[in-house]
């Protein structure tokens, strides 16, 4: 494995407080044959353990924090296509997977809930989900204090249920947004994510905009498109910090745009490349314990990990 | 009074600039978007040293269709119509027994990366992803041209190293129909002249243009005049726009629907109307695939379209067809989703009457004057099937039969034979025909051909 240090460092024209803060790539995530080639796989970090759990092309791969793959499950999975994935409270994994439903004559989505060794041993059934919800898809599962929290992207819905899949509440996000009618033409989230405080982040590319919405649904939101550093051409994933710092992607410009929690851009980093340390068409984003994010790709350029430090 | 004047002017000012900014008109709404969208004005630089976008006219991506894919490929995300909305292209590629999973009428474009062994030992062949669709040149998503067709098109002349989303979508959306949803005119500003107006919406949904504004036309499809990529671009001699209408935002074709009534279907509208700036859709595709261009197999030995369906009485054998072996089907409830036909009316209006879909969809069939045309039995993305075909042409059925006679899709994963299934799991199959069931045909049910000549 090879460590190449390459600083991106962009000086804000438009910061009121400059924060130095940069990015230096680290390296992608690799086995013992390489790095390994992935194309837009979606990521999960387990913040505890610090590993990271990659899943692509309906196979589970763990690694651990120099990234380097140390396990790998999915090859006797039988829960069709598997879109997400988190760990609940116990450690257990759970999956979020699409399969068609003979029942309902229609693709639906299941959460599989798995072992440490990613060996399956139950069914969490979302149960008790108001009526109008009944062909709720997600896209998105994240696991956050005893809660499982469903995303679709599509109709904008966040659907909330406790540790046994029991509905608890709704987010429909779509009118707390207050749009003109034109726009939400092409309202559809992409890339979504839950900060320390609880607070949904998500953006809306086609509105170049980044949004967070709190628990109490106040909503707030930033972005103006532009290829300057700080403005939104194509932005994808978002992730926020320990610090509150919100890590946005931009497929487009290849980069990663880095603002502080009042929205205030602080530094971009990365460009378009095929060399290490450059993203090509960058889409997902996490980010762990230790100020490493996680970058993917397509191209089959794999996961590139940066250390993030502020001076 | 002068200060107050002054300051009413500025707040007054300041409230229209407020207002301007938070406009944000959506992509693509029937003609072009936001630049920032797709193309980077300074290049893509760092620590104030500019480095050029990549690709050409500052696209950043390696070519045109890698960034076209930035947001329409994907996993779809459609919401009740699973698959739906603007993906059109499943990323990453699905890989082993897993479908594609984007139902848009246009089709997905991963079928492409969905290679088949047929039969296995020595007789086992390879049926290539790539015959299945279009095989558009995305570098950095993998997609690197048609080694069967590496220089020109089928049946055509166009340079297949060229061939891109924008071959056939204008991404800037020049295209505009201004008059009425009844009497209009397809072009763009340089053809309209004193006549052209500003796009106000869409044109896939039948919106109607007003007396300041036009509408786009379907889907962005390019008309007369075409220069691929814009100023400069290579010219693409359509002879005018394919005119067609559509519910919803890209929606999706998948259905379940029932035998009987035909209901739960996705209708998208198409017309045959060659005039005012539109041509039939044999006429758009026959711009680069000129020799399957055909209006009587009789002369030219290819299949004819852009004809009435009454010219041999397809159009009674459509509507009184029901699936293999049996007929005494309605006109009102004839309409099949997987073999659509092309109206032969230029009204917006009505064809927006017709795209439905779900419980209310129009399920009438074609009239005597409607016409078959090459999307009747092709999708312009791509299929499961080979040669981009809506349906399985190869093998003598499409459905078999379980122990019990119930009509199976004949999965590989089902015991069935090669010959029916050429390497593809049930559920594949089924994906292949958006997700409609087996029975909707019943046991044994042939090739989709019989829709509109039942020699079955």
């Amino acid at each position: 494995m090879i460590l190449i240090a390459v600083t991106f460092w962009v000086l804000s024209p438009a910061t009121a407080k400059a924060q130095p803060v940069k990015g230096t790539f680290l390296y992608n995530l690799s086995n013992f044959t390489g790095a390994i080639s992935f194309s837009w796989p979606r990521v999960f970090i387990d913040q505890e353990r610090n590993e990271v759990y990659v899943i692509y092309q309906n196979f589970i791969r763990v690694f651990n924090e120099t990234g380097m793959e140390v396990y790998n499950f999915g090859d006797e999975l039988d829960i069709g296509s598997i879109v997400d994935l988190a760990l609940d409270r116990d450690g257990n994994i759970l999956l979020l997977s699409y399969k068609w439903s003979q029942t309902a004559d229609r693709i639906d989505y299941e959460i599989t809930r798995c072992n440490y060794r990613g060996e399956p041993k139950s069914k969490t059934a979302v149960n008790n989900l108001p009526p109008q919800y009944s062909k709720f898809l997600a896209n998105r599962m994240i696991y956050r204090e005893g809660n499982i929290y469903l995303a679709s992207f599509a109709t904008m819905v966040v659907v909330v249920t406790d540790d046994n899949g029991s509905f608890k509440e709704v987010y429909d996000i779509l009118p707390l947004l207050e749009m003109e009618e034109r726009e939400k033409e092409d309202a559809m989230m992409d890339g979504f994510s839950i900060d320390k405080d609880g607070n949904f982040l998500f953006t809306i590319p086609p509105l170049f905009r980044a949004y967070k919405i709190t628990p109490d649904r106040k909503v707030s939101y930033f972005g103006k498109s532009g290829s300057r550093p700080g403005r939104f051409n194509i932005v994808a994933g978002i992730v926020s910090d320990n610090n509150g710092n919100i890590f946005v992607v931009d497929k487009l410009k290849c980069a990663v745009m880095i603002y502080d929690k009042n929205f205030n851009f602080l530094n971009q980093f990365s460009s378009r490349g095929w060399r290490p340390g450059f993203l090509i068409a960058p889409e997902g984003i996490a980010i762990d314990s230790q100020d490493r994010v996680y970058v993917t790709q397509a191209g089959n350029k794999g996961i590139s990990v940066f250390k993030i430090t502020y001076d | 009074m002068k200060g107050l004047k002054v300051s009413l002017v500025i707040m007054a000012s300041a409230l229209i600039t407020m207002g301007l900014s938070g406009m944000a008109y959506a992509f693509h709404t029937g003609g072009v978007a936001n630049c920032d969208g797709c193309h980077t004005m300074h290049g893509v630089y760092t620590g104030g040293t500019s480095i050029a976008g990549k690709g050409p006219s500052l696209l950043v991506g390696t070519d045109p269709s890698s960034t076209c894919l930035l947001c329409h490929g994907g996993l779809p995300t459609g919401s009740a119509s699973i698959g739906g909305g603007p993906k059109i292209m499943t990323y990453p590629f699905p890989t082993g027994s897993v479908a594609p999973s984007n139902f848009n009428s246009g089709g997905d474009f991963a079928w492409l990366q969905k290679t088949y062994t047929v039969g296995t030992g020595t007789g086992a062949t390879i049926e290539n992803g790539q015959t299945h669709g279009h095989n558009i040149i995305a570098f950095d998503f993998g997609m690197q041209g048609d080694t069967d067709f590496p220089a020109t098109s089928p049946g055509g002349s166009f340079d297949s190293t060229k061939l891109g989303c924008d071959s056939c979508h204008d991404p800037h959306g020049k295209y505009r129909r201004v008059g009425t949803n009844q009497s209009w005119t397809i072009g763009t500003p340089a053809t309209l002249g004193a006549s052209s107006l500003p796009i106000s919406s869409s044109g896939s949904k039948g919106a109607a243009p007003t007396s300041t504004t036009a509408v786009g036309v379907y889907r962005l499809l390019a008309g007369q005049g075409y220069l691929q990529g814009g100023v400069g671009g290579t010219p693409i001699a359509f002879p005018g726009s394919p005119i067609a209408v559509a519910t919803g935002n890209g929606s999706s074709e998948a259905t379940a629907a029932s035998a009987t009534t035909g209901a739960g279907q996705f209708r998208v509208a198409y017309a045959n109307y060659n005039g005012s700036g539109a041509t039939t859709w044999g006429q758009w595709c026959g711009t680069c695939h000129s020799a399957m261009l055909s209006t009587s197999a009789a002369t030219s030995h290819a299949h004819p379209v852009d004809v009435p369906l009454s010219t041999r009485g397809e159009d009674q054998i459509y509507n009184s067809y029901v699936s293999s072996g049996k007929t005494g089907g309605s006109s009102a409830t004839s309409y099949l989703s997987l073999v659509p036909f092309m109206e032969s009316t230029s009204d917006i209006g009505v064809l927006a009457t017709h795209a439905s879909s779900g419980a209310t969809v129009v399920t009438t069939g074609p009239s005597a004057n409607d016409q078959v045309s090459c999307p009747t039995c092709h999708r312009s993305h791509a299929t499961g099937f080979k040669n981009m075909m809506r349906w399985n042409m190869v093998g003598e059925f499409i459905t078999l039969a379980d122990s019990a006679g119930n009509a199976i899709w004949p999965g590989s994963d089902f015991g069935a034979s090669s010959t029916y299934n050429q390497g593809r799991t049930e559920l594949e199959l089924r994906t292949a025909y958006y997700m409609r069931p087996a029975t909707y045909f019943g046991p044994y049910q042939r090739s989709l051909c019989n829709k509109c000549h039942a020699q079955d």
